[in-house]
């Protein structure tokens, strides 16, 4: 019980540091990695619980949060690419043209 | 006859509707042909009379039950919260009376619209008013409630406004047209008020029941002077007394025909029968007859100075209408209700006459209506001068014509009766009469006789009036003359009471009677002094008397009195207080305001979608931190 | 540890390199839960092809990048406050489920066995499976029009009408 309450203790902190992360850093590409990170967490509490219950419902939804972090990154990076190809910069604060 | 049985009192105020319905729809797309005016007349004059025949009918019946009066429940109108609202209609002598007058001289007066506005482009929607008017005014005199009363009334209303701006291309007409309509409102206030008092008394507006329990209660629920009092403020707005009356002579910018029936024979005696008709309240009343009785008279004196100095053959008629009517207000005030509608039978008679006569005048003479370009006339047109002569005479009150004996009466109660007469009322009651003679008769004499003073181009086309117009003179002075034989006084004695004489007065009767008739011929006489001989003597008298002669001629400046008193002030109210403040700034600011706020807000709220991405983040992690908290206070 | 470092370090490069270290860790942890399966999978895909990727890209954009820019957002300081609240409330969600939840099965998890797992995978969820698929395909597919368009940029270097495509 200790392990996993830590474990899920873990993955809290994960998550929050990497949505933390989502608000409080400028660069775009470490604001990626951040978004990253939040997988991981969810992640490590999914194995958690699947350890702890022995379903293996758990390891599946792993599964496809692998695959979705992987298309994300994907086309992220490329989208990226071509919003800095627009601006020339990588700062997040100067993207508000959806302002409104 | 089994429907019209049941239902005769609805079909004779309806007859005169389906005219106007059949008219007013038809009528001006089958106007243009020969066929289709024959078309519109045979309806417009047909309703009326097949409602005067049916008014006959029921009263004969009506004499063989021994004058009961015949209650006819129509239809229930409303029901609120267990108070119930009926169209029912009553019949009984003094509705009898007042329906024969209403169909019988408006039948005739329609019969003399066909020749009298036959040459106009709106002839279909004469007609059709005019049944319209009919119709309202059945609704009035039958109706059993004081709620179809006042239906009638402002309908009655209505169908004056329209008549009297009836050519409403000039703008002065439909201008007098507007403002008999809102001081007919002004007096209706009082009316309502009225009504008001008394449903809330009785629980219910049907005037027999009112009247039974008024003359029954030991204790009056609600104070008859009061009911008395607004009541009768509605009479002066519908029946042109002081100070509601200044509508009426604006009213002769409308055909004279709608002068004659409205504004002489029925109309405008509305009042006078909303009056008699509550008798019941008024005799509980003492201190609103008075009040009837010396506005009355005052009335009666007050329009008969401003008649002795008219040149508008029409304006001398409608302020003598207004003292005729002053009269009549004079015997209800002193209690004598049957002679006031006496009055209005015989007043009916003459003065209707008289109009229709007027505007045979004015026919012949091609729309001249200035008296001071008259003369002569007599023999031109000597049908039109022989009914108009012996409708003067009547109204002058000369035996054995019937305005004598109702004018008399007037005067005998007005001294004798124990409720309110009294000899200074009779005093300048007789003084009215003196110069209702007299004013009657410079008419009679500065149109038709002396030398002609007619334009010479008018000169070539006078002309008798044809058959349709002429033969309602004619009938309706033969009507002035014998009707004093009717007697309806007397008629109406076992539901009017008349007041009853001290046993001292009487032998005063007959001097009184007499020196009426000497008044009478006086101002005959007078009148033919100043205005038969030289113009001299007319313009001599004028100059002397010059001062008066002028504020009679504007007057007393009545109507300049009220525009600063009433009209000016209330017109820069609105202007200033409603318009500007209450309209542009309070209602337009309002709704402006609202709508700024709305933009106000939307801009507030636009700046949280400002583009940046750690912002929606943030309030990503805000959502679920409140997500969760919420889920905990939910339990 | 490698968590707090991504948000404290300054140069991309090091905050990916923080990431690694965190993923692998991560993996290793997998490892002890016996989940050797899913650890393999980890350090395969994400430290394996997704950081690497992203490493290239940072190496790619880091010449362009201007030096000197501000480390935080101006939400900086909102955020903290907020993240401390958050994590309150997850951490105080978690504890009151643990404490009033039922006792587990086993208190050391069961030893993941792998067949059952892979049938339980491709027989139940095989749904999701399929999904996943057609996910993959569209993530091609988009991945292709991304290089359609950045190969018609250069083509047209007067006018700037790239991100239409």
């Amino acid at each position: 019980m200790d392990k996993h309450q830590l474990l899920l203790w873990l993955s809290i902190a994960l998550f929050s540091l990497g949505l933390l992360g989502v608000v409080v850093r400028r660069n775009a590409l470490i604001m990626l990695m951040c978004m990253e990170l939040m997988l991981n967490g969810v992640n490590l509490s999914l194995v958690t619980f699947m350890n702890q219950n022995g379903q293996p419902s758990g390891g599946v939804l792993v599964f496809l949060v692998f695959v979705v972090a992987t298309a994300e990154i994907a086309i992220a990076i490329p989208i990226v690419l071509l919003l800095v190809k627009r601006k020339r910069t990588l700062d997040l604060d100067a993207y508000t043209d959806l302002k409104g | 006859m089994g429907f019209f049985g049941a239902h005769g009192l609805l079909v004779i105020a309806l007859l005169p509707l389906i005219g106007f319905l059949i008219n007013g729809v038809f009528g001006t797309a089958l106007g243009g042909t020969k066929l289709g005016k024959s078309l519109v007349t045979a309806v417009a004059c047909g309703f009326p009379l097949a409602a005067f025949v049916l008014t006959v009918r029921i009263f004969f019946s009506l004499q063989a039950l021994d004058y009961a009066p015949i209650v006819e429940h129509g239809y229930r109108w409303a029901l609120i919260d267990g108070h119930t609202f009926d169209i029912s209609f009553y019949f009984d002598r003094l509705s009898a009376v007042m329906t024969l007058i209403v169909t019988g001289v408006g039948s005739a007066i329609h019969i003399y619209s066909t020749g009298y506005m036959k040459d106009d482009k709106s002839y279909a929607r004469f007609m059709a008013y005019l049944n319209l008017f009919l119709f309202f005014m059945l609704l009035l005199v039958l109706g059993r409630s004081m709620l179809v009363l006042f239906v009638g009334w402002e309908g009655v209303g209505l169908a004056s406004y329209l008549l009297i701006g009836f050519w409403f291309e000039d703008a002065a007409n439909a201008a007098a047209g507007k403002k008999a309509f809102i001081v007919n409102r002004i007096g209706d206030a009082g009316f309502l008020l009225g009504m008001f008092l008394l449903y809330q008394a009785f629980g219910t507006l049907d005037m027999d029941v009112i009247n039974a329990a008024f003359t029954s209660a030991t204790v009056p629920i609600v104070s008859a002077t009061l009911v008395g009092l607004l009541l009768f403020v509605g009479a002066t707005g519908k029946s042109a007394q002081i100070p509601l009356y200044v509508w009426l002579p604006d009213a002769m910018a409308g055909p004279t025909p709608v002068s004659a029936l409205i504004h002489a024979a029925t109309m405008v005696t509305a009042g006078v029968y909303l009056v008699a008709r509550m008798s019941g309240v008024f005799a509980h009343a003492p201190e609103a007859s008075h009040v009837i009785a010396i506005i009355g008279v005052a009335t009666a004196f007050f329009a008969a100075t401003i008649a002795l100095v008219q040149t508008d053959i029409k304006k001398v008629l409608a302020y003598s209408t207004v003292s005729q009517l002053g009269f009549m207000f004079l015997a209800l005030g002193v209690g004598a209700y049957g002679v006031a509608i006496f009055h209005v039978v015989t007043h009916a008679f003459f003065k209707a006459c008289l109009f229709l006569g007027a505007g045979s005048v004015i026919h012949a003479l091609s729309g001249e209506q200035d008296i001071r370009k008259m003369g002569g006339l007599a023999r031109k047109i000597p049908v039109t001068f022989g009914t108009f002569f012996v409708a003067t005479a009547a109204i002058a009150g000369i035996p054995p014509l019937a305005g004598f004996y109702s004018k008399d009466e007037i005067l005998w109660y007005a001294f004798a009766s124990p409720s309110g007469g009294s000899p200074i009322l009779w005093g300048v009651a007789a003084l009215t009469a003196l110069m209702t003679a007299f004013y009657m008769f410079r008419l009679l004499w500065l149109v038709f006789f002396g030398a002609s003073r007619v334009d010479h181009h008018v000169e070539h086309h006078i002309h008798e009036s044809p058959l349709s117009m002429t033969s309602v003179l004619v009938v309706l002075a033969i009507l002035s003359a014998g009707g004093g034989a009717l007697g309806l006084a007397h008629f109406l004695e076992p539901q009017l009471a008349l007041p009853a004489v001290p046993e001292e007065l009487h032998h005063l009767e007959g001097t009184l009677v007499i020196v009426s008739v000497v008044l009478a011929f006086a101002g005959a006489l007078g009148a033919w002094f100043v205005f038969g001989g030289p113009a001299s003597r007319a313009e001599g008298l004028q100059r002397t008397f010059a001062a008066p002669h002028r504020l009679l001629s504007g007057k007393y400046f009545v109507d300049e009195l009220y525009a600063m008193l009433f009209a000016k002030p209330l017109a820069w109210i609105s202007e200033n207080v409603l318009l500007k403040v209450g309209d542009r700034k309070i209602l337009d600011g309002t709704l402006n305001g609202i709508g700024s706020l709305g933009q106000f807000a939307s801009g507030v709220l636009g700046k949280v979608q400002n583009g940046s991405v750690h912002l929606y983040a943030l309030f990503v992690m805000v959502g679920i931190v409140s997500a969760l908290l919420w889920s905990w206070t939910r339990g | 540890m490698g968590a707090v470092l991504m948000l404290v370090l300054r140069e991309p490069m090091r905050v990916a390199l923080a990431l690694i270290t965190t993923m692998m860790s991560l993996g290793a942890i997998y490892g002890f839960l016996g989940v050797h399966f899913i650890a393999a999978f980890q350090v395969l895909i994400y430290v394996g092809a997704v950081m690497v990727f992203m490493v290239f890209v940072i190496m790619l954009l880091e010449v362009r990048e201007a030096r000197g820019n501000k480390r935080y957002s101006n939400l900086a300081v909102p955020g903290a406050m907020v993240f401390a609240m958050m994590v309150g409330v997850l951490g105080i969600s978690v504890w009151r489920a643990m404490n009033t939840g039922a006792p587990s099965a086993s208190p050391n998890g069961e030893a993941f066995e792998l067949v059952p797992f892979s049938t339980a995978f491709l027989r139940d969820y095989w749904l999701q499976f399929e999904l996943t698929t057609v996910l993959l395909v569209a993530a091609i597919v988009a991945a292709l029009a991304v290089i359609k368009v950045h190969r018609r940029v250069p083509d047209n270097r007067v006018s700037d009408r790239s991100a239409n495509g």
